[in-house]
C-alpha cells in the first residue's frame, strides 16, 4: 500500500499528457459522448414504444445484445476489422470503435428502465388524462414522462456508472483515458500503479452514483411516502 | 428501490476490497506431498505448451502431475515460494526482474542482461532468498524482437536493426505501454541502434493489435516475440538484433527449492528438455497450436516422442 501512496504523491503523475488531470478529462469526454450516443438512440425509441405499450419484448431483447457480447471482444473486433483504428479527435486512436462499444454497452439499462418506467405509469391516470381530452403528445409530455422520469434517470444512472468504469478498456486499443494508468501498471509489473488507477476510477464511479441518486430523487414528482 | 444514499455508499465501499482480493485469489490448493506436482505457467499458447512438456516429462519420471492456470506471474509467484505450486514454466530475464522487484522493492533497477549465464547466476542468488531454484535454461528463447513488413524491409534493404538505424528516417512504433521508459524498448532502439522513434502506440507486446497496426502500415515497427509463428503469414519479418542488445529470455523451469531437495530426479527429467529445445522448435510448436488448431498436449507429446525424451 506504500507504493500506492507514493504513486499518488509523485507530482510527475499529475501533469503533462499522461497526467491524471488530462486523462480524467479524456475519460469524462469519452463517457459523456458514449452515453449521449446511447441516449439519442435508445431513449426516444423506448419512450415511444412505452407510450404505445408495444414492442417492448423485442426492444429489450435487442438492446440486451449489448450485454451478451463481452465488451473487450467487441472492441477488438471493431478496432481490428469493421470500424478500424483511425484517430477520432479527442477520442484518440480507434475512437469510433471505442464509442460504439461503450454506447452499445450503455443501451440496455437505458432502454429497459425507460420502457418499464413508461409502461408502469398507472393506467387510471392515463385514462383520466385522455378523458380530459389531452392530445397524445401532451399526455406523453405532461403526464407519462414526468411520472416515468425517476425510472428513466435510474437507467441513466446505471448506464453512466457502467460506462465510466468500462471506458478504461479504451487503453487496450491505445485510446485515451484513465485506463492508460491501469494498462501501464500491468505492462510494467507495477501493482501499485494498477491499484492507484483503479482507485481513481472507482472513487469517481461512487461519486457519480451518489450524484445520480440525488438527481433521481429530485426529479420524482410524487412525494416519497406515496410510493 | 429508494435506499438511503448513505447505505448505498456503505455497501459499495464494503465491496471495494473484494476488487483487490480477487486479484490475489487462486493461491490455495495443491500440495507438496510425495510425487504430486503442481505445474504453472502464464496463460498463452507458448506457456501452455511448456507446461504440457514439463507435465509429460515429469509423468514419465513417475510423478503425479496437475497443471494449473494461474495466469500471471504475480499470481503464482507466492504459491511457488510457499510450495503450493512446485514447478513454473518461466522466462529467464522476466523472472529475474520479477524476483528482484519482490526482494528489492518495486523501483529496483533491472539486474537481467543479454548474458544468459550472468542472468542465471542472478536468478539463483535471488531465488535463494525466497525459496525457489531455477533449473537449466533451454537454448530456446522468447525475447522481445522488432518487426517490420516484408515490403518495407525489401524497399529499404533492411535485415538488421542497425540497417534501420542507418536509414535515418523517423519511425513510429507499436509496443507495450511501458516502452518509452524501457532500455530494452524505445530508449535502447534510440541509443543502441540510433533509430529515431517518432511515436509509440501502446498496443501491447506481440498483441493482435500491434501486429495489425504494423501490417496495415499505421506504424513502421512493431514489438513482437521471437517465437511468434504468425508473423510470416501476416507479411511481417523480424529485424535481427545484431548487437545482442535484448535480455536473455531463455525458457527455464523454476521450481520450489524445498521440493527439489526431496525430489532431485525431477531436475534430471526437466533438464533433459532444456538440452534439446531450440527457438525454432518452439516456434514450430506454437504454429501447430495457433495455425493448425492442435491441442497443446498433443503437440507436446509429439515433440517429446520425436526427440526420444519419453
Amino acid at each position: 500500500m506504500n507504493g500506492v501512496l507514493s504513486w499518488f504523491t509523485d507530482p510527475a503523475h499529475w501533469r503533462g499528457a499522461s497526467g491524471v488531470p488530462t486523462l480524467l478529462l479524456q475519460h469524462s469526454l469519452l463517457t459523456a459522448a458514449a452515453l449521449l450516443l446511447a441516449v439519442l438512440l435508445g431513449l426516444p425509441t423506448a419512450v415511444w414504444l412505452g407510450h404505445r405499450h408495444r414492442g417492448g419484448t423485442a426492444l429489450v431483447n435487442f438492446a440486451n445484445v449489448g450485454r451478451a457480447v463481452p465488451v473487450i471482444a467487441l472492441l477488438s473486433l471493431l478496432a481490428l476489422g469493421f470500424v478500424g483504428s483511425a484517430d477520432l479527435g479527442p477520442f484518440g486512436r480507434a475512437g469510433m470503435a471505442t464509442l460504439i462499444t461503450l454506447a452499445l454497452f450503455a443501451l440496455p439499462p437505458i432502454v429497459t428502465s425507460t420502457y418499464v418506467g413508461m409502461t408502469g405509469v398507472d393506467p387510471e391516470i392515463v385514462e383520466a388524462a385522455r378523458g380530459m381530452g389531452m392530445s397524445e403528445l401532451r399526455l406523453l409530455r405532461d403526464v407519462e414522462l414526468p411520472l416515468a422520469l425517476p425510472m428513466v434517470v435510474s437507467g441513466l444512472r446505471l448506464a453512466l456508472v457502467q460506462v465510466w468504469a468500462t471506458a478504461t478498456i479504451a487503453a487496450i486499443v491505445a485510446g485515451p483515458g484513465l485506463g492508460r494508468i491501469i494498462t501501464h501498471g500491468y505492462d510494467s509489473d507495477s501493482p501499485s500503479e494498477v491499484i492507484a488507477g483503479s482507485i481513481i476510477v472507482a472513487v469517481i464511479a461512487l461519486l457519480l452514483e451518489l450524484g445520480m441518486v440525488l438527481l433521481q430523487r429530485a426529479v420524482d414528482p410524487l412525494p416519497a411516502h406515496s410510493r | 428501490m429508494n435506499q438511503p444514499p448513505a447505505r448505498r455508499i456503505l455497501v459499495a465501499l464494503m465491496a471495494l476490497p473484494l476488487l483487490f482480493t480477487a486479484a490475489c485469489g487462486g493461491g490455495s490448493g495443491g500440495s507438496g506431498e510425495a510425487g504430486h506436482v503442481v505445474i504453472v505457467g502464464q496463460e498463452f499458447t507458448e506457456a501452455n505448451i511448456m507446461t504440457q512438456l514439463y507435465k509429460q516429462l515429469l509423468e514419465h519420471a513417475g510423478f503425479q502431475t496437475e497443471v494449473k492456470n494461474l495466469g500471471a506471474r504475480d499470481v503464482y509467484l507466492h504459491p511457488l515460494e510457499k510450495d503450493q505450486v512446485q514447478v513454473s514454466a518461466d522466462y529467464l530475464s522476466s523472472m529475474t526482474d520479477a524476483l528482484n522487484k519482490e526482494v528489492h522493492g518495486e523501483n529496483a533497477p533491472s539486474v537481467a542482461s543479454p548474458d544468459t549465464q550472468a542472468t542465471l547466476a542472478k536468478l539463483k542468488q535471488l531465488g535463494q532468498k525466497v525459496g525457489i531454484t531455477p533449473l537449466q535454461p533451454a537454448k530456446a528463447e522468447d525475447a522481445n524482437a522488432y518487426a517490420v513488413t516484408k515490403q518495407f524491409a525489401a524497399k529499404n534493404h533492411l535485415v538488421t536493426l542497425s540497417d534501420l538505424g542507418k536509414l535515418g528516417q523517423p519511425i513510429s512504433l507499436a509496443a507495450n505501454s511501458d516502452c518509452p521508459e524501457r532500455t530494452d524498448c524505445k530508449l535502447g532502439l534510440e541509443k543502441v541502434y540510433g533509430i529515431k522513434i517518432s511515436k509509440v502506440e501502446p498496443l501491447g507486446f506481440d498483441s493482435p493489435e500491434t501486429k495489425s497496426a504494423l501490417a496495415k502500415g499505421e506504424v513502421q515497427l512493431g514489438q513482437v516475440a521471437t517465437t511468434d509463428a504468425t508473423l510470416n503469414g501476416l507479411g511481417l519479418v523480424i529485424l535481427t538484433d545484431d548487437k545482442n542488445w535484448q535480455n536473455a529470455e531463455n525458457l527455464v523451469p523454476v521450481v520450489n527449492s524445498k521440493w527439489l531437495k526431496a525430489h532431485p530426479k525431477a531436475a534430471d527429467a526437466l533438464n533433459k528438455l532444456s538440452g534439446v529445445l531450440t527457438t525454432d522448435d518452439l516456434k514450430a510448436m506454437n504454429a501447430k497450436v495457433d495455425a493448425e488448431r492442435m491441442q497443446e498436449s498433443d503437440v507436446a507429446e509429439q515433440y517429446l516422442k520425436q526427440k526420444g525424451l519419453i
